[in-house]
């Protein structure tokens, strides 16, 4: 046998080695292929969540209150950065925070969350550097003022639902979120490939809620200028829809304290004689008095249980409509004997006193309404006054709705809507019925005994010259901690009702502990409800039905030229303590006569004195002052409604239309007038 | 002769192939190459459009902000005079049918 040549032997190495590779590559390829492929994939591919577009929050008329933003969070990861100077330089270039890096440099660390979101322009400069890594953040913008904050509440930073709507309504509005599979570049940067796939995000829902954006401006602010005028600690203005339930506006300021969640409906408070009408309305429902019934007010002092009870109006006697006229405190204890104590819980109860309302906001307080058995001997006579019992200022409107609205307690609401991506409404709010709590002919009793406190009572300074205003002051003792109730301590409130004849707002105005000589609800809560109203009255959108307005006009026509003087917006503060004409207890004692509290005001008292009319605060070369000397009234015939009263504006007429057999206007054309009177307008019946 | 041609024909066979070869290779890899850098270029509009789309919702916000009562309302008061209207210089026109 021949022996093999050292090229065949080369040769069988090479054949040997190659077969060796073949064996190899397809043990790889073939057995171990799968188990390769998916580590492969592993590092050349990762999945990474994708955060859902958490939903909008609107007003009632679609402006957006909340909306989201991306923003970017940067982190570095230090063993991957080569020049450590270079990039505290390049960050410092970018303007980001860098002294976090330097503090996680000196303690080691080697992966650093730079505080702070940025948006993409900011770090575009740094995206490509070794060690930078960007993480896309979706951030909430709350815009308006703090006041929407404290209904729609916040998120932390990384974007869990802290408080407010936000907390109550997460699951809606947070979305789904979905995930990408992206490939990695050499130097593990993202990047798109054709091999990724993207489950999409699903945004979350866009909740519309019930609050007008305009009237919650108008109360924001007035409410910010009456507790820094009053140097109050706090206050809360809520306006209700009495027909819907829908809450309208939501204000609350606290000075000095933070506070979490709305207050108007996270802190109660004695209400003190606000709960009076309910009173009333309960004795009216059980037969037990009439609004013309009287009884003995002691001149204003009453020893009862071993204390005294003393009214601020002194009267010897006052009918069941005088005594929430005036607020006499005797007189509803006097009248509130005829009711049981059972009667009197079940009366507050009813009214939703003492649980919560149910409004999509965290903490909502219950507030306090103690059964009958645990009431003191003192309780029965207080909780007429509004003491011992504490209700959220949402609870006393809403239970004030049930007044206006003609007896029905309603559910409130906050959100209208709920709109899903594509616009569909998967929810939309219904207007619930929770109970009757009065007949409607006992609301309507009450409205009227509610008109009188405007017109002739304890809250003169809340009514308007040309609607009716409905309404109840009311002044509580507030407590001190460890102190009880103390001197000097007050919450002053009104809840008014818009137009007082067919009401479209329950207004709650409630100031806590204002300084200064006057605290009582009627002198400084029912005039912040007069400048909200004549606010919301002059807005173009405040949830006001105009048409409705029209048709609750007083029918009276000012005479006399309305040329107040000018009110200076410098003092704007001292609107709210500035006396009327007349008294704000204009009541003459001794010729009270009980059958007068109902009479309809005359036109005198329907209009006020209290107007400031154009020229507000000319400035000389800031405004030109409007000329004051008398001028002609235009002429008017033969041109269309619409024409006339653009002609009489023009002139600088304010026009009232009236319809009436003959047309023309009054005074007639050609009289001369001075600018800003009113000219009646008649038209022809049709 | 014959025989020669024969092997001329599986050279350039061969080399044709590897040409090609090469040829698609290096196609695949400028693909590649184009196609990172357009993902790269996409990312970074998309970063853009992102950052546009916050500044946008920030200035929106501000221009609200801007406008509210309590931001707007001493200024007007102040320098132009401006007050809230009484009730009764607000006239509401019934409307009317025609």
């Amino acid at each position: 046998m021949k022996a093999p040549t050292r090229v065949a032997v080369v040769h069988a190495f090479f054949v040997l080695f190659a077969l060796a590779l073949v064996a190899r590559a397809a043990k790889v390829q073939v057995v171990e292929g799968n188990q390769w492929v998916a580590r492969g994939k592993r590092q050349h591919f990762f999945a990474s969540a994708l955060s859902a577009p958490r939903g909008e929050i609107l007003d009632a008329s679609g402006n957006t209150l909340v909306e989201s933003r991306e923003m970017t969070r940067v982190a570095l990861a230090l063993p991957e950065v080569r020049d450590t100077a270079f990039i505290l330089r390049a960050l410092q270039r970018a303007r980001l925070d860098a002294s976090a890096v330097h503090a996680a440099i000196a303690r080691r660390r080697r992966w650093i969350d730079l505080p702070g979101l940025y948006t993409a322009s900011d770090v575009a400069s740094i995206s490509k550097l070794n060690g930078v890594h960007l993480t896309p953040v979706l951030q909430r913008v709350y815009g308006n003022s703090g006041g929407i904050k404290r209904i729609v509440g916040s998120l932390d930073g990384r974007g869990n639902a802290l408080d407010g709507l936000e907390l109550a309504l997460d699951s809606l509005l947070r979305g789904d979120s979905g995930r990408v599979r992206l490939a990695r570049d050499n130097n593990g940067r993202p990047l798109e490939s054709p091999d990724g796939w993207t489950d999409e995000p699903r945004p979350g829902s866009t909740v519309v809620l019930t609050i007008n954006n305009t009237l919650q401006d108008i109360c924001e602010r007035e409410l910010s200028i009456a507790v820094d005028s009053l140097k109050a600690e706090g206050g809360d203005i809520v306006v209700m829809n009495p027909h819907t339930g829908e809450i309208l506006a939501l204000a609350s300021n606290r000075v000095g304290r933070t506070t979490f969640g709305n207050t108007a409906v996270t802190e109660p408070f004695e209400p003190g004689s606000t709960l009076k009408p309910f009173i009333a309305a309960s004795l009216l429902e059980h037969q037990r008095a009439r609004p013309t019934d009287v009884v003995s007010t002691h001149n204003g002092k009453l020893e009862l249980d071993g204390r005294v009870i003393t009214d601020m109006h002194k009267a010897s006697a006052l009918s069941l409509a005088d005594v929430i006229r005036f607020s006499s405190n005797i007189g509803i204890v006097q009248f509130g004997q005829r009711l049981t104590p059972r009667e009197k819980y079940e009366t507050f109860r009813d009214l939703g006193f003492g649980m919560p309302l149910g409004v999509p906001l965290p903490a909502e307080a219950a507030g306090t309404l103690h059964e009958p058995r645990q009431w003191s001997r003192q309780t029965s006579a207080s909780i007429l006054m509004g003491y011992e019992i504490a209700v959220t200022p949402l609870q006393l409107v809403t239970a004030y709705s049930a007044i206006a609205n003609g007896g029905e307690l309603l559910e409130p609401h906050l959100v209208k809507e709920v709109r899903a991506l594509n616009g569909d409404v998967t929810y939309r709010a219904q207007t619930r019925a929770v109970r009757r709590v009065m007949s409607g002919e006992v609301a309507r009793t009450i409205q009227q005994m509610l008109l009188a406190v405007v017109q002739q009572g304890t809250a003169t300074r809340a009514d308007l010259a040309t609607f009716e205003v409905a309404g109840k002051s009311g002044t509580a003792r507030r407590t001190s901690t460890n102190a009880g109730y103390t001197a000097g301590n007050y919450t002053a409130s009104f809840v008014g009702l818009f137009p007082g004849n067919d009401p479209q707002y329950v207004v709650l105005v409630k100031l806590d502990n204002p300084k200064g000589a006057h605290y009582a609800g009627g002198e400084i809560a029912a005039p912040v409800t007069q400048i909200v109203l004549r606010a919301a009255l002059a807005a173009r959108d405040a949830a006001l039905d105009r048409e409705g307005l029209a048709a609750s006009e007083r029918s009276t026509i000012a005479q006399a030229p309305d040329h107040a003087p000018a009110k200076s917006a410098a003092a704007a503060g001292a609107r709210f303590v500035r006396a009327r004409g007349d008294a704000t207890d204009p009541v003459d004692r001794a010729s009270y006569d009980p059958s007068d509290n109902l009479r309809p005001p005359s036109p005198d008292e329907g209009t006020a004195s209290y107007l400031v009319d154009l020229p507000a605060s000319p400035r000389p070369g800031v405004v030109a002052p409007i000329a004051l000397t008398p001028r002609a009234i235009p002429d008017v015939r033969g041109m269309s409604i619409r024409e006339a009263v653009r002609a009489l504006h023009s002139a600088g007429f304010r026009v009232r239309i009236v319809t009436a057999s003959s047309s023309g206007t009054l005074p007639a054309a050609g009289a001369m007038a001075a600018p800003g009177s009113l000219v009646q307008l008649t038209r022809p019946l049709e | 002769m014959a025989k020669r041609g024969v092997g001329m024909r599986g050279r350039t066979l061969v080399a044709v192939v590897l040409g090609a070869f090469v040829l698609v290779a290096l196609s695949i890899v400028w693909r590649r190459t184009v196609g990172i850098g357009e993902s790269d270029r996409l990312a970074q509009l998309e970063a853009k459009r992102a950052g546009l789309e916050g500044e946008r919702v920030r200035l929106e916000s501000e221009i609200r902000d801007a406008s509210t009562r309590q931001t707007l309302g001493a200024t007007v008061e102040r320098k132009l005079g401006m007050h809230i209207p009484t009730d009764k210089q607000v006239v509401i026109l019934p409307r009317t049918s025609r």
